[in-house]
């Protein structure tokens, strides 16, 4: 039997206890109990009229005076403003973070900011192509695909022999994926085709197949580097952008060691030449040529690679692919309701977000609270219970 | 949490069932804080205080965790407990309350003489056993609501009260 667990004579004394005290009737062997009650009720201390009547007044003036039960329930009200204004503070905080780190600005959400889409992920100031473009020498030759580009040749005219400094040369590529529905999808890749064009682009190749759900277009483009942005935000605005991917690769080494190595063959060849003139001999006129003749080839295909490298590093591709949409549509082709609707969803997003970032604020500081609340009510309880030992 | 009716937080009868609840305890509240404190005027300023926090604090009742009275008996009871950790009263109460001896002249002989004992026996129980017994006897408290006041299981508190009331018989002389 546990020390907790009365016999049953103690019980049914309890449950007579009980009764007297309900001043219910009890058996005559319980009138023992029903005299020490009586005792101990009748020896403790009453209070003083006196004192009564001013607890009376007082608890009167709590019950009736409402002005002044007003001013004491002021008091949890101004708790709970004050909390009201912790968490209200909180999710400014939270707010503030979710912006700054860009949680809003997810792939999701590509198709509200694409013009921000457009810049480049990667990009520092002198990456752009309008830098490079002053910085150009006269002397370089312009050839191939770069006068195919229109305004990308343009660029070309204020070539350096070297790129030095904050002048780089990039190459840039990107892939944006596009959903839309099956039966926009043409519409779609006519757009995308037309934008490249207004921006002096061309399609290298494009694959376009309408099959309702199996549905697929794939483009390949190529803009002038500085009109890459522009076609990305303007590609994204016809459809709902799925995912985009932007590279970058600094090309500007590779295209200084060939001006180098081209200026070395330059140097040697008026080297050549003025042995040529001086030759004595037939045979040495001969072999001098021959040398010529080598080092024309070597300064011509120097010639190439740097227009390779200026070409790639002032135009940049684009790989467009269109897929069926599923459950996101196109918002120029859904209905109001689908668009209003789309962007609850987006907004309930931004809001959970916030929410997730200010409980993992909250949470800590509310839990350590917690536990100092409960370690004060603890230590204060055993306090109390040591005075009532001590008493 | 629930808010009981019986100490509503608002509304028009809120003011007249905490008057109710005062009513029915005041006397009861008083007469335990100042057996435990043993001291009158602390024990006028602690049952103030008591109603004070009760009333302030009404909106946290919760019906689950036991009756109004016993909700009430355990704020009187901490705020007796702080005033004992203030002061450390340790004067006895019989010597306070003694003006109440007048009333037991008025009494038959026997029943005077046995209030007496018992009160002199109550004044000489450990201060725990006396508390149980004044939850008991004078708060009118359920073994449930006595658990609950002394932040025990019911079953310990019924064990607490019999072991105390069989003290009280011990040192008061009376046989079952």
């Amino acid at each position: 039997m546990s020390r907790n667990e009365l016999n049953a004579a103690a019980r049914e004394e309890l449950a007579a206890l009980d009764r007297i005290l309900a001043r219910e009737p009890v058996g005559e062997r319980h009138l023992e109990l029903a005299a020490l009650v009586d005792s101990v009720r009748a020896g403790t201390p009453r209070m003083d009229p006196a004192f009564a009547e001013r607890l009376d007044a007082q608890v009167a003036a709590r019950g009736g005076g409402r002005r002044r039960a007003m001013l004491r329930f002021d008091r949890p009200a101004a708790r709970r403003v004050a909390l009201a204004s912790g968490g209200l503070v909180a999710a400014a905080v939270a707010f503030t973070i979710v912006i700054s780190s860009g949680a809003l600005n997810g792939s999701k959400q590509a198709p509200h900011s694409a013009r921000a889409l457009g810049a480049p992920l990667t990009r520092t100031p002198a990456a752009t192509p309008t830098a490079n473009a002053h910085t150009l020498s006269p002397s370089v030759r312009t050839s191939g695909p770069v006068a195919a580009t229109g305004a990308a040749g343009s660029s070309f005219a204020g070539l350096s022999p070297t790129l030095r400094g904050a002048a780089r040369l990039v190459h840039r590529d990107s892939t944006l994926t596009l959903a839309t529905s099956p039966a926009s999808m043409q519409g779609v890749a006519n757009q995308i085709v037309a934008a490249t064009e207004r921006s002096g682009g061309v399609v290298q190749s494009s694959n376009v197949a309408i099959r309702g759900s199996a549905s697929r277009a794939s483009f390949s483009l190529s803009v002038p580097s500085g009109r890459l942005g522009r076609l990305i935000a303007t590609v994204s605005a016809l459809a709902s952008v799925r995912a985009l991917h932007q590279n970058t690769n600094d090309i500007t080494d590779g295209y200084n060691q060939e001006q180098a190595r081209l200026a070395d063959n330059a140097a040697k060849r008026a080297a050549l030449l003025k042995q040529l003139a001086a030759a004595a001999t037939v045979a040495q006129q001969t072999a001098i040529q021959r040398q010529l003749s080598r080092l024309e080839a070597r300064i011509a295909a120097e010639h190439r690679e740097i227009d390779r490298l200026l070409t790639q590093g002032h135009t940049a591709t684009l790989q467009v692919t269109i897929v069926p949409a599923g459950s996101v549509k196109h918002a120029a082709a859904a209905g109001p309701f689908t668009t209003a609707f789309n962007r609850a969803l987006k907004a309930l997003e931004a809001i959970l977000a916030i929410a997730l970032v200010a409980f993992a604020i909250v949470l800590p500081f509310a839990l350590s609270a917690l536990a100092l609340w409960w370690g004060a009510t603890t230590v204060r309880q055993r306090a109390r219970e040591r005075a009532m030992r001590t008493a | 949490m629930t808010v009981i009716a019986a100490v509503p937080t608002s509304g028009p009868g809120a003011g007249e069932q905490f008057e109710q609840l005062y009513r029915s305890s005041a006397a009861d509240v008083y007469a335990y804080v100042a057996s435990l404190l043993r001291d009158r005027s602390a024990a006028e300023d602690v049952t103030a205080l008591a109603f004070e926090r009760a009333f302030r604090r009404r909106a946290l009742f919760d019906v689950r965790r036991g009756t109004p009275r016993s909700w009430l008996f355990a704020i009187a009871r901490n705020a007796a407990l702080d005033e004992l950790r203030r002061r450390r009263r340790t004067v006895a109460l019989l010597h306070e309350v003694a003006d109440d001896s007048s009333e037991l002249e008025e009494l038959d002989p026997d029943l005077a003489e046995r209030r007496l004992l018992v009160r002199d026996g109550l004044a000489a129980l450990e201060a725990r056993d006396r508390e149980v017994i004044l939850l008991k006897f004078v708060g009118r408290l359920s073994n449930a609501e006595l658990a609950r006041v002394l932040r025990c299981s019911e079953s310990n508190a019924g064990t607490r009260l019999h072991r105390a009331i069989e003290r009280l018989r011990e040192v008061c002389g009376v046989t079952q």
